[in-house]
């Protein structure tokens, strides 16, 4: 248990040191010339900043929400859609396809000269929004479908003796039902728009559209004004803990992996053909919307300069460096995860539900701090000491490693809790601990969440355009920040081939993650 | 246990990569922080590399970013940890700042050959070409091209333009000058009206020119000697600067040595190249500038065929410095309307 209160120790002294360090430079930094901290705080600019972000953010969960009900609706009401399941598996890709590539994807579907190009200019509000409902709604789809599991029978039984129409079973059955879930749903996709970075930084940007990340990153990495960078991420973080603390009050947290199953499908369809057919329109074209970025991907690589990027040394490199970024973040968040869980569980095994309780909340703690405020945190804290650009990698591996330890919490955790409470007193009685323990007992009992664990904090930090932006310089270029670059260049076409080179690449590491530890061990489950 | 003791090998095996790949090399390595478009195939980084290297033992290393700003902000967030020997791609504008932060050492040389139009007085950083801010347009394609400054930016019918960020990129910077210094007080105005004609605002100018060779918008933020490339490199007489009546801001692009660097002889040895002939020579055909110390005969006959830029506008260094922050936050609210 001692390993675990270290690990627990450490994560939040990696969170709060950096912190400190922006609170501590907030009374001695003024920018290089002659701003004070004050003036920054009035100027204008963050002001519009600050109205941006709240703005976007507001506007995208509108939008996630409104369709994301519409279309889980239409899949509720029509359990037999052919190949139903896989679509709804479809949405969850957009979980683990990087923002930059599907940045590209959009480009390459809505763009001046895309498939359908939409408005007179994509690089703005509009494009910043289209990114955000491609990604916020089939995850409101997958949240809110398991609602019209918990409608009661008796309500759609009455629902029909009284002949009720789509609308009035709407308004008195399912609005209720789904009443209950909508806030936490809403507040987390607001969240994930508010903390958005990569779709910001390529699809918005301009002096017009910028969020307070990308406004951090640019007073970094453009003006060098590490005084307006500290208010800005003490702004962001401020606004961070709200949402967090409003969250907290909706204690209903959603599932990562819902059931999608509708378990009485029968009294829903009795609506009339008029309506079946609405509901078939609305999935067809959900499903066309999210799948048509990744289709124009694969589709614009297929005809563009395929070989010729393929032969550039850069994207080997950024491919070497993104897997050595995404495997050791993984193997960093496992390990940290595996001594917290352990702990955690040991504790409430000893009846010590406090320290269990602790030992879960520090690894949590990163979900509500922004990682860009970390970065900058740390930035500001190491570069009187070091080049940061020659730690950039370890720097981006430790913050990813970190952002992956809630996730592993709700995969891992309760197999983890559930395993000591069955064979603690079995390992006590065997002496059976540490290594062997986990070689004889633990790994073979979870190899299925560990593979999907390592899997996918693997393919999202290979993925991740946040830190790296923030680190990254060309010597140290992972596929999402060569990615970014050829964007900036408007390389559209090379820029479609290393997307679907990266998400390939992507793939096959899921894959072969998962089926290396995961293995076929399934028998007994 | 054992899982605890690999994952600390695995930190201290991420920690040594950096650490190696920094090291490993028998010659001494001169690292030159640029902008791309000085290192691009086409560009003038290629062939100085390999003219310098004829004659200096060594080798020769760019780190390439977007543009000129790029440079200073990337040099402040190294700080004294850099690993730059030399810096070459600031301009005019910038150097005061540049100098203020004492990473710079004087280069101590007496620059007799300089071709300036005035002469160059600064300690610490070395001229090497210099030009004049214009909005490039295919003749082809725009048949009247504003005339001034003010009819771009106040007759809401000219035509889009490409520009860059004065947060990154020097000719951003310079054209938020050359507004100021037409218009001095009314500049946020200016930029105001402005600014739904401005297609995008990018990084650096390699992206700019890249957008308006695709068509992206008629007038493309660049200079006067842009014309010359395609004139020269692809025989094509198509392309022009706009004339502007209210003159054009004029860039010197410098070079300065660390103080902090391990290999000052060889950087001071790179800035009497700069100066020398074999480096003057390769500057007008690769980086479409006029050359900082080669006679005006030795220029190809296509420079002759440009527009001429007089008046030439020009704020002091000392004066950019003093206001370039409270000016770029000028032209970011005037933006974000």
């Amino acid at each position: 248990m001692k390993a675990g209160i270290l690990v627990a120790l450490f994560v939040i002294a990696f969170i709060t040191v950096p912190l400190f360090s922006l609170f501590f430079a907030s009374g001695t930094l003024s920018g290089e010339q002659t701003a004070s901290f004050s003036e920054i705080w009035n100027s204008s600019y963050i002001r519009r900043v600050l109205f941006f972000s709240l703005w976007q953010a507001f506007l995208s969960t509108l939008l996630s929400i409104a369709f994301a009900i519409v279309v889980a609706r239409a899949f509720a009401r029509y359990p037999s859609f052919p190949f139903r399941s896989f679509f709804l598996s479809l949405f969850g890709l957009p979980l683990i396809v990087p923002a930059v590539v599907a940045v590209i994807g959009i480009i390459t579907v809505y763009g001046k000269s895309g498939w359908l190009p939409i408005g007179s200019n994509l690089y703005g509000l509009l494009g910043i929004l289209l990114a955000h409902v491609f990604f916020n709604l089939p995850l409101a789809v997958r949240l809110f479908l398991p609602v019209w599991n918990q409608i009661p029978e008796q309500h759609w039984r009455i629902a029909s003796q009284l002949k009720f129409n789509s609308i009035q079973q709407w308004k008195h059955i399912e609005w209720p039902a789904l009443r209950e879930s909508l806030p936490s749903v809403a507040l987390l996709v607001f969240m994930l728009c508010l903390t958005s970075f990569a779709v910001v930084l390529t699809l918005g940007g301009g002096p017009k559209s910028t969020t307070l990340e990308v406004a951090i990153y640019q007073s970094l990495r453009f003006d060098f004004d590490p005084a307006q960078a500290v208010v800005l991420a003490l702004l962001q973080l401020g606004l961070s803990i709200l949402v967090a603390i409003i969250a907290s009050r909706f204690n209903k947290i959603p599932d990562v992996e819902p059931d999608l199953n509708i378990k009485n499908p029968k009294h829903q369809s009795e609506t009339g053909k008029l309506d079946k057919m609405l509901q078939i329109t609305l999935i067809v074209f959900a499903i066309l919307f999210v799948s048509s970025p990744l289709l124009a991907i694969f589709i614009d690589a297929a005809r563009g300069p395929i070989i010729s990027v393929l032969s550039e040394r850069n994207l080997w490199k950024a491919t070497a460096f993104s897997l050595l970024i995404g495997l050791s973040a993984a193997t960093i968040s496992l390990a940290l995860s595996w001594f917290l869980l352990n702990a955690s569980a040991r504790a409430s095994y000893q009846n010590k539900s406090n320290l269990s309780q602790w030992l879960l909340l520090s690894g949590s703690i990163i979900f509500v701090v922004p990682p860009l405020v970390i970065g900058t945190g740390l930035f500001i804290l190491l570069a009187d000491f070091i080049n940061v650009f020659d730690w950039a990698i370890l720097i981006v591996i430790l913050i990813n490693g970190l952002l992956g330890i809630p996730f592993i919490i709700r995969t891992l955790g309760p197999e983890i809790r559930q395993n000591t409470m069955k064979y603690q007193r079995l390992c006590d009685s065997l002496n059976l601990k540490g290594w062997q323990r986990f070689k004889h007992l633990d790994f073979p009992l979870l190899r299925k969440p560990l593979g999907l664990s390592a899997a996918l904090v693997t393919v999202f930090t290979m993925g991740d355009l946040g830190i790296i932006a923030l680190f990254g310089s060309p010597e140290t270029a992972t596929l999402p920040l060569l990615l970014y670059q050829r964007l900036g260049a408007y390389q559209i076409p090379q820029a479609a081939v290393t997307a679907a080179f990266l998400l390939i690449i992507s793939l096959i590491t899921f894959w072969l993650l998962e089926k290396i530890i995961s293995g076929k061990t399934q028998k007994d489950m | 246990m054992r899982f605890f003791y690999s994952f600390i090998c695995f930190t201290l095996l991420s920690i040594s990569i950096p650490v190696i790949s920094a090291e490993s090399a028998d010659k001494p390595t001169l690292n030159v922080y640029t902008y791309d478009s000085f290192t691009s195939d086409w560009g003038p980084g290629p062939k100085v590399k390999k003219a310098f290297e004829e004659v200096c033992n060594c080798t020769l290393n760019y780190v390439a970013l977007e543009d000129g700003v790029s440079l200073l902000s990337r040099l402040k967030l190294e700080g004294r940890h850099t690993k730059a020997d030399i810096v070459l791609g600031l301009d005019t504008n910038l150097i005061a700042n540049a100098e203020a932060t004492g990473y710079f050492a004087p280069h101590e040389m007496a620059l007799e050959n300089s071709t300036l139009p005035e002469k160059w007085t600064n300690s610490h950083f070395i001229p090497y070409d210099f030009g004049y801010f214009a909005f490039v347009y295919d003749k082809d394609k725009l048949k009247n091209p504003p005339t001034s400054l003010k009819a771009l930016i106040e007759n809401p019918d000219s035509p889009k333009i490409l520009i860059q960020d004065p947060r990154t990129s020097t000719p951003g910077l310079g054209l938020l000058l050359w507004v100021k210094k037409v218009y001095g007080d009314k500049a946020e105005e200016a930029w105001e009206k402005l600014a739904p004609r401005i297609v995008t605002v990018s990084k650096g100018w390699s992206e700019a020119y890249g957008l308006f060779l695709k068509d992206q918008a008629p007038l493309v933020l660049s200079y006067t000697t842009s014309p010359a490339y395609h004139m020269i490199a692809e025989k094509k007489n198509n392309f022009a600067a706009a004339k502007f009546s209210e003159g054009h801001y004029q860039q010197i692009e410098v070079a300065g040595m660390i103080a902090a660097s391990k290999n000052k002889e060889l950087a001071k040895k790179f800035l009497d190249f700069i100066q020398g002939e074999t480096f003057q020579k390769i500057i007008p055909t690769t980086n479409w500038m006029y050359p900082a110390a080669l006679d005006k005969t030795e220029l190809p006959e296509a420079f002759n065929t440009l527009i001429d830029p007089e008046p030439a506008l020009i704020f002091s260094s000392d004066e950019v410095n003093k206001n370039r922050k409270a000016w770029v936050s000028e032209w970011l609210n005037a933006l974000a309307k």
